[in-house]
């Protein structure tokens, strides 16, 4: 999905010490990075940070069937609500509240709109097929109380693609951090949570994706903590008659958003940087002034390719 | 003297005022950690500057303790 | 599956409050966590190296030169110890007057002190303590100290405390006797304390105050000076004030201090120190700075006053009558400004400049004109130094 390069910069003397481990996971190529310990120890603790992404992916995913979000959907229109655990309830609160915070645009019902966009035939949607969609979609409809959650329509779903990855980038991260990992990083498809800087002390120089040319980079942020997330036009998408039509709909229209290329945010968790990057992706012209007043550094290319930047080290004070 | 007393006064008062004087968040403090921000750095130049000022000037201190004494002059 | 217990609702935002998206990230359990320690050891060891050269002078004297190299390191021991070191010698030559600025029969001399020092401290979560020895030695004084001190940090981290105290000994052993040529062994034993608070303000400011009070007794008249007789005892204390605010627009940092300084010779002196470290490049910074200084005569200054015949006027003294022309002890004030380049070469080695031009007059005694009849009073300093981490 994301191509994003660790640049080394000059050769640290402590080069032998930094472990990178990649898998894959949430459809995406991971890495993790552990600098600064035994090359044993930084194995068992990248194992552990590897399988609490997992652990994450096979909760969450609406594409297993035995997950949490599988299990609220597929109760959707029957009159009974699903009772969640505390991980789950503090997700679907925090999407609440960003539900709030964006003005309505950040929706995680609007997954349900996937059934009118087919990305890989590259056709626009069939007659009707989005208005007929649009009555499931709208986080006011959902039923959400004490820690039951209830989708009252037949054919409602919760999509937690939003900030799942990202949200499962902070927990890989802190397990790290607390078994004692200061020096490195996990970055997952382009979702990076920095745990600590190179054991020199220096940032980690964090390629970001140029939206259209695959092989090229838009830039390089130095972070020593905080998070990095992008979202970009580029990830699925289709072009008929020289418009693009990419996967991030506009809960609204059941529409694709056009006016960014791709926006990156810095802040100090990946949740918050990537919940940000699909807010910014659906405000349009507002997105900078947007991210400003939620205080957080972006860089963001437009649909003239235009580049716009606040600095990232401000989204960490 | 003490003309410059109510000067310190006003700088205390015009910092108290100053935009968003709160208390950092823990993971607000990437400034803070800055080697010059610190209060510590260059130890050894700041070590120099101290016995040179002290050897020419009456007043000494502020800063720590445990420095022995010389006979400069 | 765990079952959903007491779990507060997070109630929503305002859109409009700063950073509210990153608060609602930030307080999810497991989704940021604090660092543990608040208080380890350094990770890095740094050792570093400076070569001081510094000349004074007043009109129609060049007074004192002085070469000094020294040796700095220090090291982390595991993650709870650190141990700190810096050695130095100071070559100094040259003449200072014996009374008042008087330019004839200055005191000609040659020097070399030798300094060391080490300090141990211990890390624990919240706090550190630590202990240090020094030791300088020059032909005609010797001084040993010890100190310990302790600091300790609140729970958020925003807030450090810090007591120390020290004790020195020093042992005052004049060159042919001193300027009266008897005097021989003296001794001079000091206790000094310090307490200070240091504080983050915000996420760009963060200030320190500190009270050190020091006692001592014993020898303290400079023994080269004519018709220098000085307390046995001396009380000093001093209140530091220090701000460092750091500007994001530019990535500079404005380091700000304000010393008051009082003691039992009935001098008062006001410090104020201003400086902008300014970063050009990634690797390149240069440091401006300015000094204030003023401070009053002691109570037994003797002023400097000439006679008909141009001759300095010399006091009759009483037996055990206090008395000193010494300039330092004179009303005053002065001025320094400076310049510091610090370029870093790599990730880990540092060389630096620092030049420093420092003027001392008594006209610049703040509120007033200061003790009359003393020459300007000069003194430059550069200061080269390289430092490497590890």
């Amino acid at each position: 999905m994301f191509r994003v390069s660790l640049a080394q910069g000059d050769a640290s003397k402590r080069a032998g010490k930094d472990f990178g481990f990649a898998f894959s996971a949430m459809g995406s190529v991971c890495e993790i990075r552990i600098a600064g310990l035994a090359r044993r120890k930084a194995e068992q603790l990248a194992h552990l940070a590897i399988d609490e992404v997992r652990r994450i992916e096979a909760k969450f995913s609406r594409y297993r069937s035995a997950s949490v979000v599988s299990r609220i959907n597929a109760a959707a229109g029957s009159g009974r609500a699903v009772e969640v655990d505390a991980e789950t309830a503090g997700l679907i609160d925090f999407a609440a509240s960003l539900h709030g915070l964006s003005d309505g645009l950040f929706d995680i019902t609007s997954g349900a709109l996937r059934k009118a966009w087919d990305f890989r035939s590259g056709r626009l949607p069939q007659g009707d097929a989005i208005d007929a969609l649009m009555p499931l979609v709208g986080w006011s409809k959902v039923v959400w109380r004490g820690a039951r959650i209830e989708l009252p329509r037949h054919g409602m779903e919760l999509d937690f693609g939003g900030f799942g990855k990202e949200y499962a980038a902070d927990r890989a991260a802190s397990v790290l951090q607390e078994r004692g990992v200061n020096h490195g990083l996990v970055n997952l498809g382009g979702d990076i949570r920095v745990i600590g800087p190179r054991p020199d002390g220096q940032a980690w120089q964090l390629g970001v994706q140029h939206p259209r040319e695959r092989d090229r980079l838009l830039a390089e942020v130095p972070l020593a903590t905080g998070a990095l997330a992008t979202s970009g036009d580029y990830e699925r998408y289709f072009e008929l008659d020289g418009a693009r039509y990419c996967h991030v709909l506009d809960p609204r229209t059941g529409w694709p958003v056009t006016a960014w290329r791709s926006v990156s945010v810095v802040a100090p968790a990946c949740l918050a940087a990537g919940a940000l990057t699909t807010v910014a992706m659906l405000k349009g012209a507002d997105a900078l002034p947007y991210l400003a007043a939620q205080n957080v550094g972006y860089l963001a290319v437009d649909g003239d390719g235009r580049l716009h930047q606040r600095e990232a080290a401000l989204a960490l004070n | 003297m003490k003309k410059l007393m109510p000067l310190w006064a006003a700088c205390v008062v015009a910092l108290a005022g100053c935009s968003s004087m709160t208390a950092p968040e823990a993971w607000e403090k990437s400034s803070l950690a800055k080697p010059e921000m610190t209060m510590g750095s260059d130890a050894l130049g700041e070590r120099f500057r101290q016995h040179i000022y002290t050897s020419k000037e009456n007043a000494s201190g502020g800063y720590g303790v445990g420095g022995g004494g010389c006979g400069c002059n | 599956m765990k079952r959903a217990l007491q779990r507060k609702k997070s109630a929503p935002v305002s859109a409009h409050g700063k950073g509210a998206v990153v608060l609602a990230a930030l307080s999810l359990p497991g989704v940021w966590i604090a660092p543990a320690h608040a208080e380890t050891a350094p990770d890095n060891g740094v050792i570093a190296f400076k070569y001081l050269h510094y000349e004074d002078s007043q009109p129609g004297l060049k007074r004192i030169k002085v070469n000094s190299p020294s040796l700095y390191l220090m090291t982390p021991i595991g993650s709870q110890w650190a141990v700190e070191g810096s050695a130095v010698v100071d070559s100094l030559s040259g003449a200072t007057p014996r009374w008042q600025s008087s330019v004839s029969s200055a005191s000609v001399m040659h020097e070399e002190r030798k300094a060391a020092d080490v300090k141990v401290t211990r890390y624990f979560e919240r706090s550190s303590y630590a202990l240090g020895v020094s030791r300088s030695k020059e032909h005609d004084y010797a001084s040993n100290a010890l100190s310990v001190s302790g600091s300790w940090s609140s729970a958020d981290n925003n807030t450090t405390w810090n007591l120390g105290v020290g004790g020195s000994s020093d042992e005052i052993d004049p060159t042919g006797g001193g300027f009266s040529g008897d005097t021989h062994d003296q001794k001079k034993h000091t206790v000094e304390w310090i307490a200070g608070v240091t504080r983050a303000l915000s996420s760009v400011d963060i200030v320190q105050l500190n009270l050190t009070y020091s006692a001592g007794h014993g020898y303290y008249d400079d023994p080269y000076k004519a018709f220098d007789v000085r307390p046995e005892k001396r009380k000093q204390a001093a209140l530091l004030g220090r701000w460092n605010h750091h500007l994001l627009g530019d990535q500079s940092t404005l380091r700000t201090s304000y010393r008051f300084y009082r003691d039992n010779f009935g001098v008062d002196a006001h410090t104020l120190q201003g400086e902008w470290v300014k970063p050009v490049t990634a690797a390149l910074a240069f440091t401006p700075l300015v000094r204030l200084y003023s401070q009053s005569a002691a109570d037994f200054y003797a002023d400097a006053r000439i006679d008909a015949g141009g001759f300095p006027v010399v006091p009759a003294l009483q037996p055990g009558q206090l008395n000193s022309g010494d300039q330092r002890l004179s009303s005053f004030g002065a001025i320094t400004l400076g310049l510091k380049t610090e370029y870093k070469l790599d990730a880990a080695w540092t060389v630096d400049l620092n030049l420093e031009a420092y003027e001392q007059r008594s006209k610049w005694h703040l509120g007033g004109s200061g003790s009359s009849g003393v020459d300007t009073f000069r003194a430059r300093f550069i200061q080269l130094g390289a430092s490497r981490k590890f």
